[in-house]
């Protein structure tokens, strides 16, 4: 069974954002940055088909700057088998467009059964990449996916995915972009045997010229900002509970214009 | 438990920036090693202390280990994270390859284990246990024993102890009386009682193995009859199933914190079938186990350092949010009130606990790192490294031990009422660290260990070796401005050091034992402060190296803290030495001279 995961670094959930001083992103410097938690559900998938099938391969394609090789390694510590990383400042900070066709320029060199998408990233939250990918690639997508069943014969799988209010089960033919969702596992720690194997593993470097694709952005991002300070509450106080509970209903409805 | 438990920034700085981790990877037996892969390791670490351990934490608390049917149930997570700590390499790491091990740097596992502890401190003592139990069978024990339990300990499976205390013999283990008695079959029987055993049996794995201290019947009195035995709670059948044998679980300990992991009285041969198979030669096993001993010395030092490290993030976070009265000098009840860190008492009290937790920190992985090279050099090399980590032990087990209790005190003290309270975790913290100057040798045992053995040993070859050590601190720190009045108090105090140990030592040339060693804590307490000193003149160092190459404004701040810290060191801890010095040299009899009698009303 080969999976073809593509993973984004992002920054630490814990890390405080600020914007730079010309609104232009935000400060990457000095920031701490790991797996984006929707790609490491894929990575974990993805070593499982693996393992389930007692055959196969799993492959990690990241875009991004040098630091994003970390996180190619914490995939390949966690059992992957080897990574491409393309890298190129064209396409490291580019649109989701541009993105899905680096990939999808990338992925022409891969043997899969599937590729794994997570179904956002947590810094920018397009969601777009994935389901452009497939477009790209022609193949059917299946996005926001919680359980994957693929059949012994690994033409097609069932897949579970979340809809509002419940779960929906489709069967889709392989090869397909799956994209994951929280729930789809419970990602495993890396082994120390793992980080000692995940050195030797080989990581391909590639630039968009290598891919042959050239970068035209479709978004234009205008300015970057911080959302606004949290103002300080109101306090009602020395009142009964019955009337203290009227005074928060005619706050909630004439201040705050909310109920 | 507040959102951060420890800091990877700092965890770093000392190990790369004043340490020079790096170093090590250039000898052969770490060459597979370097920065990606430590970096790689201690990453994993951290997302397994926050993700695994630390939700945990206060529930192990509150839900203790029950002995229910004579076996004694924990918390689901123990079994989880043995499972983990197995398959993930952790229990292991520091063993060969052909062991089965990663050949981590000993200096990498201890970083590590400060994670775990300082995410939740009695989870992390299950696979430690485990790991010192295993690697004394490793050493010492024949191919068989090692056949059989190394593999299964490594992964998790069976819970590695040591078992030495027993009612009458606790600090004194010659006084022990489990008894061995020969068989023709190559084993022995084992009859006697152990107290206080560590995770001496629990629901978390499928067996435990207890590395103990027996006397062999007929053996000579004193240390020089001691055994070390492995003695398993079930043992293998020849078809190869586990079978009870005959170790039983009398009885769990209500301790007053540290209530994750449990503590166990077991009774061993009450059927008469209690096998134990000697580990090396007999009558040595004391020796052995202070293998054993010496790892759990730095690891009980720096599961202290990390309790106390949790303990001040928790303090820290609440001391900027908490708004409390108004700046002295601004009294003016219109204004709103300042978060308590505006407060310099409550900086003070900051800068106490990050000044003992960071110094700490500090010198356990030197020690560790001083094993590291003995384990992996040579010749004279090695002797120096040995002799330097022998004496450093008993300091670097105690100062974090016995200051971090006082640090986590100052850390409560910071939340006021709160911090009595257990919706917030300090009052753990403060029953948890309570363990540390009592087991694996109580404060007082160590400090007759420094004073009575390391200091003197070798005509002081140690000590001299750890004064050469001190002063390649002072040496380059003499010539930085910033730096150089600290170099100076450094350089006097090694004086006063040296004068305070001739004295005493005169005690002992005279004959007079109980004079030399009737303050040996004091000692000891003298001694930690100046080690400690060292490694913020280190960490002093470090700082200004990594101001001068240009840092962004954050990493500036943090090396500006660093200094600071040094300051407040110096200036507030420091001073401590001349009083104990007066004390110590003073020549007056009093603890000796108080008699019993005295003590009457
Ligand atoms: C939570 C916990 C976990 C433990 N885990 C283990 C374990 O896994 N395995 C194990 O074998 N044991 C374990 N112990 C036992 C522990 O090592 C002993 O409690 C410790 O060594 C002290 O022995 P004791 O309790 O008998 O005290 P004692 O030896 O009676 O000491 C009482 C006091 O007298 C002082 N004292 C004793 N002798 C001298 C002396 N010669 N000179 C000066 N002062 C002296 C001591 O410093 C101490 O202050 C554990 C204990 C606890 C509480």
């Amino acid at each position: 069974m080969k999976s073809l995961v593509c993973l984004k670094q992002v920054p630490d959930t814990e890390t405080q954002i600020k914007v730079n001083p010309e609104g232009t992103g935000i400060v990457t410097e000095g920031i701490k940055h790991i797996i984006n938690p929707y790609d490491e559900f894929s990575v974990e998938e993805a070593l499982r088909l693996k393992e389930k099938f007692k055959e196969g391969e799993v492959v990690i394609l990241a875009i991004g700057p040098d630091r994003a090789t970390e996180s190619i390694r914490t995939a390949l510590a966690m059992g992957a088998d080897r990574g491409i990383h393309v890298n190129d400042p064209a396409v490291n900070t580019a649109d989701p467009f541009a993105v899905a066709q680096a990939l999808a320029a990338a992925a022409k060199d891969v043997q899969y059964d599937v590729i794994f998408c997570g179904h956002r990233a947590i810094d920018d939250d397009f969601c777009e990449v994935g389901a452009m990918l497939a477009e790209f690639l022609g193949l059917p997508q299946v996005t926001l996916v919680t359980k994957v069943e693929v059949a012994a014969d690994k033409k097609s799988a069932i897949l579970e995915r979340d809809i509002e209010g419940g779960k929906e089960t489709v069967e889709v033919p392989l090869p397909c972009v799956v994209t994951s969702q929280k729930g789809l596992n419970e990602p495993r720690y890396a082994s120390l045997p793992g980080i000692m194997k995940a050195k030797k593993k080989p990581i391909d470097a590639k630039n968009a010229a290598a891919l042959g694709v050239s970068v035209e952005a479709k978004l234009q991002s205008k300015e970057y900002s911080m959302p606004p300070e949290r103002k300080a509450g109101k306090k009602i106080e020395g009142l009964e509970p019955p009337d203290a509970a009227k005074q928060v209903v005619q706050a909630l409805r004439n201040e705050a214009k909310i109920i | 438990m507040a959102e951060r438990f420890m800091s990877e920034r700092n965890l770093k700085f000392v190990l790369y920036e004043v340490l020079d981790l790096e170093s090590l990877t250039k000898l052969p037996y770490y060459q597979d090693h370097s920065r990606e892969i430590f970096d790689l390791t201690l990453d994993t670490a951290i997302r397994m202390g926050r993700d695994l351990l630390a939700p945990a934490f206060q529930e192990m608390d509150k839900q203790q280990p029950q002995l229910v049917n004579g076996e004694v149930k924990v918390h689901s997570l123990v079994r989880t994270f043995m499972k983990e700590s197995g398959e993930g390499g952790w229990i292991g790491a520091g063993f060969p390859y052909d062991a089965g091990g990663q050949q981590l740097p000993t200096t990498v596992a201890m970083a590590a284990g400060f994670v775990f502890g300082a995410a939740n401190f009695a989870a992390g003592a299950y696979p430690l246990l485990t790991t010192g139990a295993s690697h004394l069978i490793l050493s010492f024990g024949s191919d068989e024993l090692r056949e059989i339990y190394v593999p299964q300990m490594l992964s998790g499976k069976w819970q590695g102890t040591m078992a030495l205390t027993e009612p009458q013999a606790g600090s004194s283990l010659s006084d022990i009386t489990t008894r061995a008695e020969p068989t023709d079959e190559g084993y022995y029987k084992i009859f006697g009682q152990k107290i206080f055993i560590s995770a001496g049996d629990h629901s978390g794995v499928d067996n435990v193995i207890h590395l103990m201290l027996a006397k062999i019947k007929g053996a000579p009195l004193g240390v020089k009859g001691i055994s070390l035995f492995v003695v398993p709670k079930k043992r293998l059948d020849p078809d190869g199933t586990l079978v009870s044998n005959d170790v039983t679980t009398v009885g769990v300990y209500h301790k007053m914190g540290y209530k994750g992991c449990p503590i166990t009285q077991l009774s061993m041969g009450e059927n008469g079938d209690c096998r134990g198979y000697l580990v090396g030669e007999p009558h040595k096993g004391l020796s052995y186990m202070f293998q054993m001993m010496n790892e759990a010395r730095l690891g009980v030092g720096m599961q202290a350092t990390s309790i106390a490290a949790a303990a001040y993030y928790a303090s820290l976070e609440y001391a900027g949010e908490r708004p409390q009265g108004r700046k002295i000098a601004t009294k003016d009840p219109s204004l709103p009130q300042v978060p308590i860190i505006e407060h310099a008492d409550v900086r003070r009290m900051l800068l106490f606990q990050r000044a003992i937790t960071e110094g700490s920190l500090s010198l356990l992985l030197q020690c560790s790192l001083y094993a590291d090279l003995a384990a992996h050099s040579e010749g004279e090399e090695k002797e120096r490294y040995d002799l330097l980590l022998d004496l450093l032990t008993p300091v670097a087990k105690s100062y974090p031990s016995e200051m971090g209790i006082l640090s986590v005190s100052q850390g409560l003290q910071i939340l006021g009422g709160y911090g009595y309270c257990d919706e917030f975790p300090l009052e753990q913290y403060y029953r948890d660290i309570r363990i540390h100057p009592i087991h694996e040798g109580t404060t007082g045992i160590q400090a007759l260990d420094l004073l009575g053995r390391k200091v003197v040993m070798k005509n002081g070859a140690a000590a001299r070796l750890y004064f050469e050590e001190v002063y390649q601190a002072i040496t380059p720190a003499l010539q930085d401005p910033t730096l150089k009045p600290y170099a100076e108090k450094l350089q006097e105090a090694l004086g006063t050091l040296q004068a305070v140990t001739t004295h005493l030592v005169g005690f002992a040339l005279k004959g007079e034992v109980e004079l030399f060693l009737a303050d040996a804590t004091l000692y000891l307490e003298l001694f930690g402060i100046i080690a400690v000193a060292w490694q913020w003149l280190l960490q002093g160092l470090a700082a200004q190296e990594g101001l001068q190459a240009g840092p962004t404004e954050q990493e500036a701040l943090f090396y500006q803290g660093k200094l600071m810290t040094m300051r407040y060191f110096y200036h507030y801890e420091f001073p401590k030495i001349q009083g104990l010095a007066t004390r110590l040299t003073d020549g007056v009899a009093v603890t000796t001279e108080m008699n019993r009698e005295l003590f009457a009303d």
